[in-house]
């Protein structure tokens, strides 16, 4: 396995460069914090984004951050939190900031902070065959041609290597709270969700709730307030959020339903946490069968469940307009050289 | 002309003699849409329902007709001006509401479904779709999804973009996808994302399901007013800097604020150099707190007068002034040209400095309203098209307006979009290689480049040589197919 460790985006373009004519297949890795996410592939080499670490600008007043895609979440984090804002992904804190965005990680709190995908306002990036190529603008707002960007994200580095990226940030809320409550189950953290005006996120396992409150903090009192008229929670101001997950599963399944059938999803399920009004669930297996009964259940509910962490890939699920996808593909990385087999089966009606 | 009659028998025995428009004065009606370029409808298809679209694709495409689709028609970049008499799809009569699910925070709308249309459907169930943009009276999901439109209340919330869960686009070659998903995560590239804002040339939008988002429970509008730009343009800044995102923040100017003032009797300070109009919402303590904070912000920085609304009623007026400030300009001269740009917001001041200036140069009046928390300016240029050189100045003025804003930082365009208009300006911001991928990736949509031909990318901008051969052999190495 050959490394490649580029110190710039010139760099890259020519490693991808060389990489398609020799015909290279090359895996590019950021903070090898969500590795599992996405479909194992043969690659030669891997392309190390980690010394694209600059904080090229960043401008408080502007609320936009535009930095190397290297940049571990956890130094954004302290940069931004000198100004009082967050990028507000919930990522472990290895993780790189072009590898949150091609994995498509989106943060839990996403009641209150959106996706991932929404805060992604322009990229520049190497596409396959070493071609440098920027999309959208450093502002808050633009309507300015094809949002390229937005194919990068969850594109698990299939189409090109991002180099530098464009981020919306946001004020740090002036009050946080984590609520637990004694008891659990998604009829219980569905009550929550309607009692609790505005909650950042209501993460329900088999017997507890964790209830994320964020903003003003003559808000997060009364939302305690609505809270406890629902159910008896402890207040854990200072334990981290998200809790780790099931730190001992060797797999977790991701997977996501609408949120009305969250229920219908985990009937029977012994160990998940579920986001309540969003529809992810997050579910600890046993071994590859328990995985693929949860795929069974999760397809039948229109849903699908890739796998977050351990072995078992993204799973089978249509692609729509597999033809469009596998031209956006070709244009990106005419070689076939990026990540082969790492994304979704578009092969379609090809069979 | 032979293609457009036999088309148009085809379309006929599709969609009756009522879904058809084809006569010279009629198709004169579809030539353009709010913006000040002229095309030519060749037919316009009125499809009531998706099989239909599919339909009026299925003709297009035996015939080798262009394909124009059209919302409302209240564009302002030209995004669904006809060239070269194209079919034109107007998707006015498909206008269910199909379903809404609170319980999913979501719902599936046809593309002609007029935006306030929606909001008011959701009042009761405690939700809202965000995107307000002022056009929202008369202005589709279709259309808002196409330009990715933006509105007053995006500040906060986001645009269209964050607001649309999935889309169902009939391609080209006459199939349907569904793009996107209702449930948290979907499969494949992010395609949903490319078509929102891609004024109508990868496909015909047939299905939208929107995001919803709860009714906060407190909302309070204030007005600000200065005797100083500068100062206004200051309080923006400072208001975010102090941790408040409003859920609006708009900004308009004396000349804006007179000619509201005499139409909407809103009590808005006609003395005013300018004034903030700013929203904010959440839980009722929250607002109350973000209230105080406003105030302090205006304050430092020279506020003259702050007027909070005491109750709905006052509130609604004062939205009345904001709301129907392009009908007002109407008292300053016939036509209108409205601009649509962004800049970084620490720049305002700077930027409508700029644009006084301009304005001044080439002998025009221009006025200014727009929201100033998201940097995006719509400067106004009043004026009469039937005085012998007036439009000339009032394009050459544009020109400058967007070169002005593009050299502070900004974008050519924060939500009306590229359309005609501005797209030979997109060299300004992109280069060859940035354009050539834009290409590839529409022409992944539609091949035959029959989608709303000649909009958004300049002529000339091509997909690659080297990837237009991959792409070309549609995906179809092995690699290739696992995207």
């Amino acid at each position: 396995m050959d490394l490649i460790h580029p110190h710039a985006a010139r760099d890259v373009q020519a490693a991808l460069r060389d990489a398609t004519r020799d015909g290279t297949r090359v895996l590019v890795v950021g903070g090898r914090t969500h590795m599992d996410k996405g479909n194992p592939g043969e690659v030669d080499a891997e392309l190390w984004t980690t010394y694209l670490d600059d904080i090229v600008r960043y401008d408080p007043d502007e609320m936009i951050a535009t930095v190397g895609s290297g940049v571990r979440v956890s130094q954004l984090r302290e940069v931004l939190a000198e100004a009082r804002q967050e990028w507000p992904i919930d990522a472990p804190e290895g993780s790189t900031v072009g590898g949150v965005i091609a994995a498509g990680i989106d943060p839990v709190r996403r009641l209150r902070v959106g996706l991932v995908r929404d805060s992604v306002v322009e990229t520049t990036a190497v596409t396959g065959d070493g071609r440098l190529v920027r999309s959208g603008a450093p502002t808050v707002k633009s309507v300015t041609g094809f949002d390229v960007h937005r194919l990068l994200v969850g594109s698990f580095g299939t189409l090109a290597c991002i180099t530098t990226v464009s981020l919306k940030v946001r004020p740090l809320p002036k009050a946080r709270r984590t609520l637990v409550t004694a008891d659990g189950g998604v009829e219980l953290g569905q009550r929550l969700l309607d009692a609790i005006p505005l909650p950042a996120a209501v993460l329900t396992e088999p017997d507890r709730v964790f209830v994320r409150l964020e903003g003003w903090p003559e808000e997060v009192r009364e939302q305690t307030h609505a809270a406890r008229l629902v159910a008896v929670a402890e207040v854990e101001d200072d334990a981290p959020f998200p809790p780790p997950l099931f730190p001992n599963a060797t797999i977790v399944a991701e997977a996501s339903v609408t949120p009305s059938r969250l229920g219908e999803l985990l009937d029977g399920q012994v160990a998940y946490r579920a986001s309540m009004g969003v529809g992810t669930a997050w579910v600890a297996c046993g071994g590859p069968a328990d995985l693929a009964a949860l795929r069974e259940t999760a397809t039948a509910l229109d849903g699908i469940a890739p796998v977050l962490r351990g072995p078992g890939g993204l799973g089978q699920a249509e692609v729509p307009a597999p033809q469009v996808q596998r031209r956006i593909k070709a244009a990106f990385d005419p070689a076939g050289i990026l990540a082969p087999r790492r994304g979704w089966d578009a092969r379609g009606d090809l069979g | 002309m032979v293609p457009l009659d036999a088309a148009r028998a085809e379309l006929e025995a599709v969609l009756g003699p009522e879904g058809i428009v084809h006569g010279d004065l009629e198709l004169r009606l579809f030539a353009r849409d709010a913006s000040m370029v002229e095309g030519d409808a060749g037919l316009v298809a009125f499809p009531s329902d998706a099989s239909q679209v599919v339909a009026c694709m299925d003709i297009a495409a035996r015939h080798g007709l262009d394909v124009v689709p059209r919302g409302s028609g209240t564009g302002l970049a030209g995004g669904s001006t006809p060239v070269n008499h194209p079919l034109v799809i107007a998707t006015t009569k498909m206008r269910r509401i199909v379903k809404i699910r609170p319980e999913d925070r979501l719902a599936w709308v046809e593309p002609g479904v007029i935006n306030l249309d929606l909001v008011e459907a959701l009042r009761p169930t405690g939700f809202t779709y965000a995107p307000d943009p002022s056009s929202q009276q008369v202005s589709s999901i279709g259309g808002n999804v196409n330009t990715n439109a933006g509105g007053p209340h995006c500040l906060a919330l986001g645009v269209t973009s964050a607001h649309v869960l999935a889309l169902d686009l009939v391609l080209t070659d006459g199939t349907t996808a569904r793009l996107g998903a209702e449930g948290p995560a979907a499969t494949g590239y992010d395609l949903r994302g490319v078509v929102v804002g891609s004024e109508g040339t990868l496909g015909v939008v047939t299905a939208v399901c929107v995001r919803l988002t709860p009714l906060p429970p407190a909302v309070t509008t204030m007005l600000l007013d200065f005797d100083h730009v500068e100062d206004c343009a200051a309080t923006v800044s400072a208001i975010i800097a102090r941790g408040v995102i409003p859920s609006a923040l708009e900004m308009m100017d004396r000349g804006i604020v007179q000619a509201v003032e005499r139409f909407a009797h809103a009590g808005y300070p006609t003395d005013a150099a300018a004034v903030l109009l700013v929203e904010l919402d959440g839980l009722e303590a929250g607002v109350a707190a973000q209230v105080d904070e406003v105030e302090t912000a205006a304050r430092e920085n020279g506020v003259d007068g702050i007027r909070v609304a005491a109750d709905e009623a006052e509130r609604a007026l004062l939205w009345k002034g904001r709301k129907s400030a392009f009908g007002a300009i109407a008292q300053i001269a016939p036509h209108y040209h409205l601009h649509d740009c962004v800049v970084p917001r620490t720049t305002l001041a700077e930027a409508l400095a700029g644009i006084t200036a301009i304005a001044k140069r080439h002998r025009l009046v221009v006025t200014n309203v727009f929201h100033a928390g998201d940097g995006n300016l719509h400067p106004l240029f009043s004026f009469d098209r039937d005085v012998p050189g007036t439009l000339e100045r009032v394009l050459a003025a544009s020109e400058e307006v967007v070169r002005l804003c593009i050299g502070l930082g900004g974008s050519l365009s924060g939500e009306h979009g590229i359309g005609l208009e501005k797209r030979d300006f997109m060299p300004l911001v992109f280069n060859d290689d940035d354009l050539a991928i834009q290409a590839c990736v529409r022409t992944s949509f539609d091949p035959d480049e029959r989608m709303n031909p000649q909009k958004v990318l300049p002529a000339g901008a091509r997909c690659g040589e080297f990837a237009a051969a991959a792409l070309a052999r549609d995906g179809a190495l092995p690699e290739g197919t696992w995207i």
